[in-house]
C-alpha cells in the first residue's frame, strides 16, 4: 500500500505523540482539496459538451417541432423547407416495437433456461458465454448479416431491420434477465415446490413476477438503445417519404437513418428536419430510460 | 398475492403489452399517408392528362447527380397519379446499379454505364438505358474574395493529384492572369461512395489531360478512384457540396443544381476549343448535342467539341429491366418514364438541368416500347 | 388450512416438459444466430483472403478500382481514434466516479447518476449529427491555431499538423470520448463502491486526508476493476460506426497527423457497402469480422479483469 501517513517529522516514535487529528496539515489538506476540485471539474468537463449537444438538439429541434412535424410526410425534395418526419417516427416505432416483440420473450425464456434449468451444465455455460460474445457483435456486422440472409432474399422491408435490432437486443435482455433471476431468493422457489407446483408453473407464477420490475427496466433500457441504432437499419429497410406501417411489404424509414442521411446534406431544410428527428429520438430514448428507472425504483425488491 | 405484487405484475405486463399493441396496430393498419405543408422549389404545370388509375409503389436508388430533377419529376408525377408512390433513395450510381442487379429496386439512376463484367450479375436480364437530362459538373470552390476563378484541365488534374497544394500556386495564377490569389492550402473534396459524377469527372480529366493528351492526369477514370492521401470524402453530391461550403480553401466537383442551391462559387473551365466556359445548362446542352449516341442510348457528353460546349458536361440515365415482372409496377414505370421524357423535361430548367437534345429524346421515347409488361 | 387439496399426481407433466423444451430452444437461439453469423461472414471473407492473402492485414492500400484491399489503414484509424477517445474519457470518467462516490454529498449522488444514465442513452447518430454540423466546422480554427503553434517543435509538428481538418481522427476521437464517458463512469462507480468501508474509514481514522484515503485504499483496491471499465469503454469506441463515419473524413491513410482525415473499420463499411460487388463485399465483411474479433478480445479481457477484481474484493482470491 502506498504511504498514507506522513508522521510529523519531529515524532520520535509511533506511540510517543499521536498526530493531532484536528490540526490542519497545510500542504496535505490543500492537495486533497485540489484533487476534490479537479474531480468536480471533471464532472463539469463532461457536462459541458454533453450539455452543448443537448442544448443544440433542443434549440434547433424545438424550432421545427410541432404535431405536423411528427405526422407529415417527408418532402420528396431534400431542399424543401418544412414538411415532417412522420414516416420516420412511424417506422422507428413499428420496427423497434416488432424487434421488442421478438427479443424480449425469447430473451426472458433464454435467461430462464440459463438460470432455472441449465445452471452450471456445460451447455448452459456455453450458451452463457456465447450470449456474452454476442453482445460484442458490432451493430454494422449485424446489419450486414441480416442483409445477406434476409434482405437479398426478401427485399428491402421493415422486418429486416427488426430482425437485426432483435439480434442486437437478445443477448442484452438475456444477461439482464439472468441477473434479475439470480436475485430472486431461493426460498420462494422452494416454497412453491413444497406446495406441489411444477417447475414451469413456479417459474411463470413465482419467479418471473418477482423479478419482473428488474426485467422490465432492463428491457426498457434495451429498447431505448435499439430505437437509436442506425447501422443495422442502413441497408435493410430502404427509404420512403410516405408512411408505411406494413413491416412485411416494401421499404420503410426510421428516425436514425433519416438523421444520418440529412446530416451530410448542405440544405438548411434537410438539416432542420434532422435536428427535429434528433430531438424526437432523444425524447423517446429519455422516456424509456426514465420509465425504466421509475419502475425499478418503485418496485424494487426489498431484500 | 399482495397488492404490491399484483401492481408489479400488471405494470410489467402493461409495459410489454404496450410494445406488442403498438407494433400490432401498426402492422394491422394499411399504409396511410398525410401530406404535409412542404414548400417545393418548382411547380410542374403540364398539359397532357396522365392516366390516374395507376396504383403501385416504385422503389429506386442511385445517382445523386440528377436527384434534384428526379425529386421534382416525382413530386409532379405523383401529384397527377395519386395511386403511385415513388421512393428515390439516392446513394450514388454504384449503389443504384448494385441494387438493380440484386433486384432490390424497380429502377436505378446512374450516370455511368454498367461494366461488361458486371452484366451477368443483373438477375433480371437485359437492362435498358433511358437518358433523362444533362447538366454541367461544376468545379466548386470556397475562397473568400475570389470570383470568376478560371481553371484549365491540367491545373484541375494537378490539384486533384495533390501536385498543387496551395491556391497561390503558379499554375493557378497562369490560368487567372491579373487575379490576386491567397496563400490558403487547398482542401480537396471527393466522393466517398461509388459515383457516376466521379466517373464523368475523371473521364473528362482522362480525355483532356490524360495519356492521350498532356499526360498530366495519371489516375485514369472510374466510379471510384484511388485518390492521393489526405483528401476529404463526402457522401453524394450534396455531401461534397457540404464539405466545400463549410471548409475554407476547399475545392470539389458538384452538379450545378446542388452547387447553386448550396450557394457555392464555381470556376470557369477551359474547353476543347480553348475558351473558358462557365458551367451553365446551355453549355451542357451544347456539349450533349455533339455527342455520339450508341444504339443502346449510352453516350459521353464530356470534353465535347464546339466553342459553347462546357467541357465537364455529364449525362445520366434511368436504368430498368426490359422484362418487367409485375404488371402494376411495369405500367407505373412506363408512365413515369413517359412523363420524364415528355412533359417532365420542362421541369429540368427550374432546377438547373438541361433537356435532352431533340433527337435523343425521340430515341428514348421510342425505346419505351421495349419494356415488356406482363398482361 | 382447511380445504387445501393438492393432487400429487402429475397432471401438468407434458406442459412442464414443453415449457422446459421451449426455454432450451430460446437459449439455443443464441447459438444458432451466432453460428449463422460466423458461417455467413466466414464464408464471405474467404474470397478476399484467398485473393489478398496476408496482405489484407499488412497493406495500407485500399483501392476499389484496382480491387486491392489492404486493411492496415483502417485498423490504424480504429485504434488511433480509440486511443484519442480514451485519453480524454479516462481521466474525466475516473474523476466523475471518484467525485460521485467520495466527494459529493449523498443528496447529489442520485441526480448525478440519473443524469449520466440519461446521457448514456443518447443515440450515437445524434452525436454524429452534432459533430458534423456543429463541432467539425467550428473546431478547425482551433486545430489551425495548435498546428501553427507547434510548427517549430520537431516531433509535435508531425502529430499536430501541418494539415488541420475539421473532419479528422481527432474530431472522431473527441466525439467518441463524449460517448464512452458515461459507460466508463458507471462501471467505475460500481467498482469503487465495492471498496470495503472499513478500509476507507481506517485510513481516515489514521489522519489521512480524503485524497490520501482515495490513493491509499480506494484506488489500489479498485485498480483492476477500473482497468476493466476502461477496456469496456475501448470496446465500445472501436465498434462505433455512425458517429465516426460522419466526422472522420473518409480518407484511407496512415498518418501521424491527428488533424488529418482518416477512416475506420466500421465507418468504411457503412460508407462503401451500398455499392460493393463480390470481392469488395468480401473485403468489407472480412473487415467486419476483424472488428468483431478485436471487440471480443477486448471485452473478454475486460470481463476477466473485472471479475477477478470482484472476486478478490470478496476475499476469494
Amino acid at each position: 500500500m502506498a504511504t498514507v501517513l506522513e508522521m510529523p517529522s519531529s515524532a520520535p516514535g509511533p506511540l510517543a505523540t499521536p498526530p493531532d487529528l484536528h490540526a490542519k496539515h497545510g500542504w496535505r489538506t490543500a492537495k486533497s482539496s485540489l484533487m476534490s476540485v479537479l474531480m468536480g471539474l471533471s464532472l463539469v468537463a463532461v457536462m459541458i459538451p454533453l450539455g452543448f449537444v443537448l442544448w443544440t438538439v433542443l434549440s434547433k429541434g424545438m424550432g421545427i417541432m410541432s404535431w405536423e412535424f411528427l405526422t407529415s410526410d417527408i418532402p420528396v425534395s431534400d431542399r424543401a423547407q418544412g414538411g415532417g418526419m412522420g414516416p420516420a417516427v412511424l417506422g422507428t416505432i413499428v420496427i423497434t416495437g416488432f424487434a421488442t416483440l421478438l427479443a424480449i420473450p425469447l430473451g426472458i425464456l433464454g435467461a430462464v433456461y440459463l438460470h432455472e434449468y441449465g445452471g452450471v451444465s456445460p451447455l448452459a455455460r456455453f450458451v452463457r458465454f456465447m450470449s456474452y460474445v454476442m453482445t460484442g457483435v458490432p451493430s454494422i456486422v449485424m446489419g450486414l448479416f441480416v442483409y445477406t440472409v434476409w434482405t437479398l432474399r426478401f427485399g428491402l422491408e421493415g422486418v429486416g431491420g427488426s430482425l437485426a435490432l432483435a439480434c442486437l437486443m437478445l443477448p442484452v435482455v438475456i444477461r439482464a434477465t439472468e441477473t434479475m433471476l439470480k436475485l430472486v431468493p431461493d426460498y420462494l422457489r422452494e416454497a412453491s415446490y413444497a406446495l406441489g407446483c411444477r417447475k414451469s408453473r413456479t417459474v411463470l407464477t413465482v419467479v418471473l413476477p418477482a423479478a419482473l420490475p428488474g426485467i422490465t427496466s432492463g428491457s426498457l433500457l434495451a429498447v431505448a438503445r435499439a430505437a437509436g441504432e442506425t447501422a443495422p437499419l442502413l441497408f435493410t429497410i430502404g427509404y420512403v417519404t410516405k408512411n408505411n406501417s406494413n413491416l412485411f411489404n416494401g421499404p420503410t424509414t426510421a428516425l436514425s437513418t433519416q438523421i444520418f442521411r440529412n446530416a451530410t446534406s448542405p440544405f438548411v431544410g434537410a438539416q432542420d428536419r434532422a435536428w427535429g428527428a434528433a430531438l424526437t429520438l432523444v425524447a423517446l430514448a429519455f422516456l424509456f430510460t426514465v420509465a425504466a428507472r421509475v419502475i425499478s425504483a418503485r418496485f424494487a425488491t426489498k431484500r | 398475492m399482495s397488492m404490491t405484487k399484483l401492481r408489479v405484475r400488471r405494470t410489467g405486463l402493461v409495459a410489454i403489452a404496450g410494445a406488442v399493441a403498438l407494433s400490432l396496430v401498426g402492422a394491422a393498419c394499411g399504409s396511410s399517408s398525410k401530406s404535409g405543408g412542404a414548400t417545393t422549389t418548382a411547380g410542374g404545370a403540364t398539359t397532357t392528362a396522365a392516366p390516374s388509375d395507376l396504383k403501385a409503389t416504385l422503389n429506386a436508388s442511385g445517382a445523386t447527380f440528377p436527384q434534384a430533377f428526379y425529386q421534382e419529376a416525382i413530386t409532379a408525377f405523383t401529384a397527377k397519379n395519386k395511386g403511385v408512390t415513388i421512393n428515390y433513395a439516392g446513394g450514388g450510381s454504384g449503389k443504384g446499379r448494385k441494387d438493380l442487379a440484386d433486384q432490390l429496386v424497380d429502377w436505378a439512376g446512374s450516370d455511368g454505364v454498367i461494366k461488361d463484367v458486371d452484366l451477368p450479375t443483373f438477375k433480371g436480364g437485359e437492362v435498358l438505358y433511358f437518358p433523362t437530362v444533362v447538366a454541367p459538373i461544376t468545379v466548386s470552390y470556397n475562397l473568400s474574395g475570389v470570383k470568376d476563378l478560371k481553371l484549365s484541365a491540367d491545373t484541375i488534374a494537378k490539384i486533384y493529384q495533390k501536385q498543387i497544394t496551395s491556391w497561390d500556386d503558379a499554375a493557378i495564377k497562369a490560368d487567372n492572369t491579373g487575379a490576386t490569389l491567397p496563400a490558403t492550402p487547398i482542401v480537396v473534396a471527393v466522393r466517398s461512395d461509388s459515383s457516376g459524377t466521379t466517373e464523368n469527372f475523371t473521364k473528362f480529366l482522362d480525355a483532356a489531360a490524360g495519356a492521350s493528351g498532356s499526360g498530366v492526369w495519371t489516375l485514369k477514370s472510374g466510379s471510384t478512384v484511388t485518390w492521393p492521401a489526405g483528401v476529404q470524402a463526402g457522401n453524394g453530391n450534396p455531401g461534397v457540396a457540404q464539405i466545400v461550403k463549410s471548409t475554407a480553401g476547399a475545392i470539389g466537383y458538384v452538379d450545378l443544381s446542388d452547387a447553386k442551391a448550396t450557394g457555392l462559387s464555381f470556376a470557369m473551365v477551359k474547353n476543347k476549343a480553348g475558351t473558358f466556359i462557365a458551367p451553365t445548362v446551355a453549355g451542357a446542352t451544347a456539349a450533349a448535342e455533339k455527342a455520339t449516341i450508341a444504339p443502346n442510348l449510352t453516350y459521353f457528353a464530356g470534353w465535347a467539341e464546339g466553342d459553347l460546349a462546357y467541357p465537364i458536361a455529364a449525362q445520366t440515365w434511368i436504368l430498368a429491366y426490359a422484362k418487367q415482372t409485375d404488371k402494376a409496377k411495369g405500367e407505373a414505370l412506363k408512365a413515369f418514364l413517359t412523363y420524364v421524357l415528355t412533359d417532365g423535361q420542362a421541369l429540368a430548367g427550374s432546377v438547373d438541368f438541361g433537356k435532352l437534345p431533340a433527337g435523343l429524346e425521340k430515341q428514348a421515347i421510342d425505346q419505351l416500347a421495349k419494356l415488356q409488361i406482363p398482361a | 388450512m382447511a380445504s387445501m387439496q393438492f393432487s400429487l399426481r402429475s397432471k401438468g407433466g407434458h406442459a412442464d416438459r414443453a415449457f422446459a423444451g421451449l426455454a432450451l430452444a430460446a437459449g439455443s437461439l443464441v447459438l444458432v444466430i451466432l453460428g449463422l453469423i460466423a458461417i455467413t461472414t466466414g464464408r464471405s471473407s474467404v474470397e478476399v483472403l484467398q485473393d489478398m492473402g496476408a496482405q489484407f492485414f499488412t497493406s495500407d492500400v485500399w483501392s476499389v478500382p484496382d480491387q486491392f484491399f489492404g486493411s492496415l489503414a483502417l485498423i490504424y484509424g480504429t485504434i488511433l481514434t480509440s486511443i484519442i477517445a480514451l485519453m480524454f474519457a479516462v481521466p474525466v470518467s475516473l474523476g466523475i466516479a471518484l467525485f460521485v462516490t467520495q466527494v459529493a454529498p449523498i443528496r447529489l449522488r442520485t441526480p448525478i447518476v440519473y443524469v449520466m444514465d440519461l446521457l448514456a442513452v443518447i443515440p450515437s447518430v445524434v452525436f454524429g449529427l452534432w459533430g458534423v454540423l456543429v463541432l467539425a466546422p467550428n473546431i478547425t480554427g482551433l486545430y489551425k491555431a495548435i498546428a501553427d503553434a507547434v510548427e517549430p517543435i520537431p516531433v509535435l509538428n508531425s502529430i499536430f499538423g501541418p494539415e488541420a481538418n475539421g473532419k479528422s481522427f481527432f474530431t472522431a476521437g473527441l466525439i467518441l470520448a463524449i460517448m464512452i464517458t458515461p459507460i466508463i463512469t458507471s462501471i467505475s462507480r460500481e467498482v469503487i463502491d465495492t471498496t470495503p468501508p472499513g478500509e476507507r474509514e481506517a485510513a481516515l481514522a489514521l489522519g489521512a486526508t480524503r485524497w490520501e484515503m482515495i490513493r491509499g485504499s480506494v484506488l489500489p483496491h479498485s485498480s483492476a476493476g477500473l482497468v476493466g471499465a476502461v477496456m469496456l469503454g475501448l470496446g465500445r469506441a472501436m465498434g462505433e460506426t455512425i458517429a465516426a463515419a460522419l466526422v472522420i473524413g473518409s480518407s484511407q491513410q496512415i498518418s501521424s497527423n491527428v488533424f488529418a482525415s482518416g477512416d475506420s473499420m466500421p465507418a468504411i463499411i457503412a460508407n462503401q457497402w451500398g455499392e460493393a460487388d463480390s470481392l469488395h463485399r468480401s473485403a468489407l465483411i472480412c473487415l467486419g469480422l476483424t472488428l468483431f474479433v478485436f471487440t471480443i478480445i477486448v471485452n473478454m479481457a475486460a470481463n476477466a479483469v473485472v471479475t477477478r477484481s470482484e472476486r478478490r474484493s470478496q476475499g476469494a482470491v
